[in-house]
């Protein structure tokens, strides 16, 4: 008896001293200027009580959210977040984009007290693809949101199909009283759920007018999982996106009880969305630009609905929402404006192209390329994005990034005379010289990769446009 | 280069007809842009180019392509293919003995050697069009790669980025492209990189390949129109850039090597 009670003293103390400890790297990082130190104080603590995340994550006194997928996991957790903190409650949340379990850890140590308790109602944290395993098993989430797979990263992540295998596995370690939300238009992420007790619920697009085209040469998943044989797609969105049926083994999509029954693109300015919420019917006017953020507005929208939000409020709470860092964000700078857009991988930046090419036909654009390893080192995907679509409503390109030259040359073989292409590797440079040739009013689309995104955030926070990241509320992962 | 034209000035004007192999199955990171290289650089020239796409069961003449390109593929979609290639062995080797230009990268290279043999241990025969074996490995080579290249018609460097995890050998037939500056090649060990048999080039490299090595596109292009034309050269193109993403993208690579060097020499003291 006195050796189990001087146990679980000893392992106070010791859930005490990780969270100290990760509260001090944090301190000291944001101290000396390194940024929101989003992963290191999590290892710090990590390295004192390696479970500490499972400690910490079942004190939260309503459970855990995970948000996971290829695109889209920043805006949807980040989305939910602001719908949840409207009922004047509050989640824990690794808002920084750290999604890691490091970084996960480390947004719980920064919102828990010494004693060990949270503050805060519900955690609520994005979580790499290849990190959902380890964190289902760490922090029994009671929902999880899966928003799509794309063909992402192969030198880092591996096959697609042995990903979504992985993922389909800790799914099935779900508890059988909590929720997975899934893609339904996702012919991969639809049957993810397939072996997990957890209760199954679907989003997806209802809008019968909406038409993408055909399938591209950017879908991934174009084969039936069960039988192998070639999807039937009576309608595509974008990429592999729509409502699928196997002509075979009749196994198809899923039907959502949260869906879009119309949707109205508005370019970079947003969409006006007919929402059905099991059932319910509410109108909202979104200020998250193209298609594939009404996906992302889906599920934050069903979760949130979960989560016992009150439906009435959603509407409002989607209109007021600010988009977050580099998601579509637009900035001014002496007179000339910039769009910023994060576009990391084929589908994302077919869909951003989409909703920038409905701003004009003689843009001026700063395309970014880094072939850091969070962008991943291997750039040939900028071959299988459509930058033939881009390129007539080009007026000039500066190419910019550790891979400028990849970049331009790929914008010459979309059909872009070299000489609208300007290739200035370093990144502020090339960002001030677009905004100098911007006429006046005139906006610069910047399309950057991951890292570049992040760059160009800090040179604009320098240049006191924009807030410190973590102030603002969103930043580095790897 | 001359600046020959490409064809007399009655004659018809010459379709380079190209036959993309599974695009939608074979299709890994930015295979479809050596394609795209192929079919902008024979139009700035003005030469009229078809790309037709095959899929799996597909009934498709070979004899009327002058070029062929297999790209890479995942492994489930690589085993999709493997018979119907295999079906078609005998007609693409022809077509290669009969002049035409093929390009294969990665999957689509190993396909077409003479087996594969799984980490497992299991034996899957290929093509045969190159003499090369590949066997699966345990851990992947990942990276830029610069390779020398030694096909005739091609000097100096070829750029790239390599991802797989089997090991390629060469057998007593088969000539290799190009010599491993850095990177890892066909198995990481010989120092090859990639296989060439008449105008049939196999390699591990992507990036994409051809766009950044307009050298080795235009030696495909040239192989291909010779097939049925008599063709003295290809008209000189612009490559600028090209050529600035092909130095940079050596530069970067071979700073890479330099700085993993000196960081091994640091951790030995």
């Amino acid at each position: 008896m006195v050796v189990a009670e001087g146990k679980m003293f000893l392992m106070a103390m010791r859930k005490a001293l990780a969270v100290a400890a990760g509260k001090a790297v944090m301190w000291a990082s944001r101290r000396a200027g390194l940024g929101a130190g989003s992963n290191l104080p999590g290892k710090v603590a990590m390295s004192i009580l390696p479970d500490l995340p499972r400690r910490l994550a079942s004190s939260i006194p309503g459970g855990c959210v995970l948000v996971s997928g290829t695109n889209g996991k920043t805006t949807t957790a980040n989305l939910l977040a602001h719908l949840f903190s409207m009922e004047g409650r509050r989640p824990v949340h690794n808002r920084v984009g750290a999604n890691l379990l490091t970084g996960i850890t480390a947004a719980m140590v920064e919102d828990f007290d010494l004693t060990g308790r949270p503050r805060g109602d519900l955690g609520l944290f994005e979580v790499d693809e290849a990190t959902l395993p380890r964190a289902v098993e760490m922090l029994s989430p009671r929902l999880v949101i899966v928003t799509n797979l794309y063909r992402d990263q192969l030198d880092r992540y591996g096959e697609l199909e042995t990903l979504a295998s992985r993922m389909r596995r800790a799914l099935a370690g779900l508890d059988r009283d909590s929720f997975l939300l899934l893609n339904a238009d996702d012919p991969l992420v639809s049957t993810l759920g397939e072996e997990s007790p957890a209760r199954l619920l679907y989003f997806g697009l209802e809008d019968r007018a909406l038409e993408g085209g055909d399938l591209r040469h950017a879908a991934d998943s174009k084969y039936c999982r069960r039988c192998g044989s070639r999807l039937e797609f009576r309608q595509v969105y974008f990429s592999h996106m729509g409502d699928y049926r196997c002509p075979t083994c009749g196994a198809g999509r899923p039907s959502p009880q949260i869906s879009a029954l119309r949707v109205e693109l508005r370019g970079a300015s947003g969409s006006r969305v007919l929402l059905s919420l099991m059932g319910e019917e509410l109108e909202v006017l979104s200020p998250l630009p193209g298609l594939y953020n009404v996906h992302n507005l889906l599920a934050a929208a069903g979760a949130a609905r979960l989560l016992g939000v009150d439906p009435g409020r959603i509407p409002s709470g989607i209109e007021g929402y600010r988009t977050v860092f580099g998601r579509g964000e637009t900035f001014s700078i002496g007179g000339k404006r910039l769009f910023l857009v994060l576009s990391k991988n084929p589908t994302g930046f077919n869909e951003v192209i989409r909703t920038v090419r409905e701003e004009g036909d003689s843009l001026l654009l700063l395309l970014a390329l880094n072939d850091r390893i969070a962008d991943g080192r291997d750039v040939s995907w900028i071959w299988d994005v459509d930058f033939e679509d881009l390129a007539p409503a080009a007026r000039l390109v500066v190419a910019t990034g550790t891979r400028a030259e990849d970049m331009a040359l790929r914008m010459k073989y979309a059909g872009l005379e070299p000489g609208s292409i300007l290739v200035e590797g370093d990144l502020k440079r090339a960002l001030l010289r677009a905004v100098e040739l911007a006429g006046q009013g005139e906006t610069v689309y910047a399309l950057t990769t991951y890292t570049a995104t992040l760059e160009v955030r800090r040179i604009l926070s320098r240049l006191g446009v924009a807030d410190e990241i973590w102030r603002s509320g969103k930043e580095r992962r790897g | 280069m001359s600046t020959n034209r490409i064809h007399p000035e009655e004659g018809p004007v010459p379709t380079l007809r190209i036959l993309h192999l599974y695009p939608d199955l074979m299709n890994i990171y930015g295979d479809r842009g050596n394609i795209i290289s192929l079919v902008r650089r024979c139009r700035w020239r003005g030469i009229p180019v078809k790309v037709d796409g095959l899929r799996p069961g597909e009934d498709v003449d070979f004899s009327s392509y002058d070029l062929f390109f297999v790209g890479g593929g995942q492994d489930r979609e690589q085993i999709l293919v493997c018979e119907d290639l295999r079906s078609r062995g005998d007609e693409l080797r022809r077509a290669v003995e009969g002049g035409a230009a093929l390009l294969s990268i990665c999957g689509g290279y190993q396909l077409l050697g003479r087996e594969f043999i799984t980490w497992k241990g299991d034996v899957l025969p290929g093509v045969g069009l190159f003499d090369v074996r590949t066997e699966g490995g345990e851990d992947r080579y990942i990276g830029n790669v610069v390779i020398e290249s030694l096909l005739e018609g091609v000097k100096g460097s070829l750029v790239g980025f390599e991802n797989h995890s089997g090991r390629t050998w060469l057998g007593p037939e088969a000539t290799p492209l190009g010599r491993v500056v850095r990177g890892h090649g066909n198995n990481g060990q010989d120092g090859t990189e990639g296989c060439v048999y008449k105008g049939a080039v196999g390699t591990y490299l992507h990036g994409s390949l051809l766009p950044k090595n307009p050298h080795l596109a235009d030696w495909l292009i040239l192989k291909a129109l010779r097939r049925r034309f008599q063709v003295e050269g290809l008209k000189t193109l612009d490559d600028d850039l090209e050529w600035d993403a092909h130095r940079a993208a050596v530069e970067k690579t071979l700073g890479e090597g330099k700085l993993r060097s000196r960081m091994a020499s640091l951790l030995r003291g």
